[in-house]
C-alpha cells in the first residue's frame, strides 16, 4: 500500500501533531511501501544544519522506516523548501521535484505541493519566485544559522500580516492552471495539499473524467490518502489518537 | 494504593491524592463502589496506552458518575508507567475511564487552557505490575461492537480494590 500525506507543519509547540504522525506511522508501517510527503511537513526549516529535538526525533523516526524497507519521498511545501540533501542522506528519504509524475494504484498521477496553483496570488508567486532562486537559497544558506532563525521569523510573520488581508478565493488554486498541469503531464489524476481544503474534485479533462485530490492538513484531524491495485485512490480523514471516551 | 487484578496478573496504583485530589478521590470512589470490577481494558494501542475502567465483557458502557474537573495542569506529565484520566474532545469531561501510558506521550501534557492544549490530567503511576502492562500492551487486538483496537481476548479487570499501603 502507498500512502500520502501533506501539511502537518510540525513544530515544537504542536506535540499534539507529532503525536499524531507517530502514531499514524505505527498504524501503517506493517502495509506501507512508499510514503510520500507533499510538503509543509515541517513548519519551518532554515537549512539542514538547524536540527532541532523535533527535528532530530522526526529524522530518526523516517529513518527506521527506510531501514524496514519503505520508500520515502519529499517535496517540498512553501515552508519547508530548504530541505536539502542533509535530510536525504540522515532518513534515506528522495527528495521529489514539484510537479511530478509517479504511478500510483496503477495510473500516472501528478503529484504537487499546490503553491504554484494558486496563480491568483500573484505577490506570493514573486515572492516564491524569488526564495526559490539556486543563487537567492546559495546566498542565504550560507549565513550564520541565528541570522537566518531571525529571517525566517520576519517572513513568517510578514506572510500571516498578508494572509489575513487576502480573500479565500486567492488562496485556492486556480482552475485554469490544474487543467493546464494535468493535461501538460497527461495524466488523469492530480494529487496536492497545501489549501489545507481536502476534497476530491470531479473534474473533465479533453471530455474525459479526471480527479484533483487534495489532502488536508493536520491541524485538527489527520488527513491521509491511500493508493494500492485493490482499492484503488481513497482520500481518509481520522480524529488525532487521544485516550477519549464516547 | 489501588490493586487491579486482572486475567493477566496484578497491576498495583499508586495515586497522587496531593496533585490531582479531586481525580484521585474519584478513581477511588468508583473502586470502592465496584465499578471497575468486570471491567475491560478495552482499548490497546501499543507504543501509546492501555484504556479501560468503562465497558463490560460485553463492550456495554457503564453508566457513571458526574464528570470530574480536568487536573492535567498539576505538573504531573504522561510518562511511561503514569495513569490518567480518558475524556471526551471537552476537557472536562472524565468521568470513569482511564489509561495508562505504555510510552511518553508528551503530545498528552497540559500545554494551555483551551480546547487543544488542556491535556489528559495524570493522576497516579504503576507501581507494581510493570511486566502484566507489558502483556496487555502486546495484546493482539481486532474491531468489535464499533471499536477499534479491543483486544482479541479480553483483559478483564477481575477485581479492584483499595489497599493500605504497608508502614514499612
Amino acid at each position: 500500500m502507498d500512502y500520502l500525506i501533506s501539511d502537518l507543519h510540525l513544530e515544537e509547540n504542536r506535540p499534539d501533531i507529532t503525536g499524531a504522525f507517530f502514531s499514524f506511522l505505527d498504524q501503517i508501517e506493517s502495509q506501507a511501501s512508499r510514503l510520500y510527503i507533499l510538503g509543509d511537513f515541517f513548519e519551518s526549516w532554515i537549512g539542514d544544519d538547524e536540527n532541532t529535538p523535533l527535528q532530530q526525533e522526526v529524522k530518526a523516526r523516517l529513518t527506521q522506516l527506510s531501514e524496514r524497507g519503505i520508500q520515502l519521498y519529499f517535496m517540498h511545501g512553501n515552508r519547508d523548501f530548504l530541505v536539502s540533501e542533509g535530510f536525504e542522506q540522515e532518513t534515506g528519504a528522495k527528495i521529489l521535484p514539484d510537479p511530478s509524475v509517479v504511478e500510483l494504484a496503477g495510473q500516472k498521477v501528478l503529484l504537487m505541493h499546490g503553491d504554484s496553483l494558486c496563480t491568483k496570488d500573484t505577490s506570493y508567486m514573486k515572492f516564491r519566485a524569488m526564495i526559490r532562486n539556486p543563487a537567492f537559497l546559495k546566498t542565504f544558506l550560507a549565513r550564520p544559522i541565528e541570522d537566518r532563525i531571525t529571517t525566517a521569523r520576519q517572513l513568517r510573520e510578514m506572510s500571516q500580516a498578508n494572509n489575513s488581508e487576502k480573500s479565500m478565493e486567492i488562496m485556492d488554486v486556480t482552475p485554469e492552471e490544474v487543467s493546464k498541469e494535468m493535461l501538460a503531464h497527461d495524466v488523469k489524476v492530480m494529487i496536492h495539499g497545501h489549501t489545507h481544503r481536502p476534497m476530491i474534485h470531479k473534474l473533465v479533462l479533453n471530455n474525459e473524467p479526471a480527479q484533483r485530490i487534495v489532502l488536508g492538513d493536520w491541524d485538527q484531524k489527520i488527513w491521509f490518502i491511500t493508493a494500492s491495485e485493490n482499492s484503488g485512490i481513497q482520500l481518509h480523514e481520522q480524529p488525532f489518537p487521544a485516550p477519549t471516551t464516547s | 494504593m489501588i490493586l487491579l487484578k486482572t486475567n493477566y496478573g496484578e497491576i498495583t496504583l499508586e495515586l497522587d491524592y496531593e496533585k490531582a485530589p479531586e481525580t484521585a478521590k474519584n478513581f477511588e470512589q468508583y473502586v470502592r463502589e465496584g465499578f471497575y470490577d468486570g471491567v475491560v481494558f478495552h482499548r490497546v494501542i501499543d507504543n501509546f496506552m492501555i484504556q479501560g475502567g468503562g465497558f463490560d465483557v460485553d463492550m456495554q458502557q457503564k453508566p457513571t458518575r458526574e464528570t470530574i474537573k480536568n487536573e492535567a495542569n498539576n505538573g504531573l506529565t504522561n510518562d511511561t508507567g503514569t495513569v490518567a484520566m480518558a475524556r471526551t474532545m471537552d476537557p472536562h469531561s472524565a468521568s470513569a475511564q482511564f489509561f495508562i501510558n505504555v510510552s511518553d506521550n508528551n503530545f498528552l501534557n497540559h500545554t494551555s487552557e483551551t480546547t487543544e492544549g488542556w491535556g489528559y490530567a495524570v493522576f497516579g503511576k504503576v507501581v507494581a505490575g510493570s511486566d502484566v502492562v507489558n502483556k496487555i500492551k502486546g495484546a493482539k487486538t481486532t474491531t468489535k461492537a464499533g471499536h477499534q483496537d479491543v483486544p482479541v481476548d479480553e483483559v478483564i479487570i477481575e477485581s479492584a480494590s483499595v489497599v493500605e499501603a504497608d508502614s514499612e
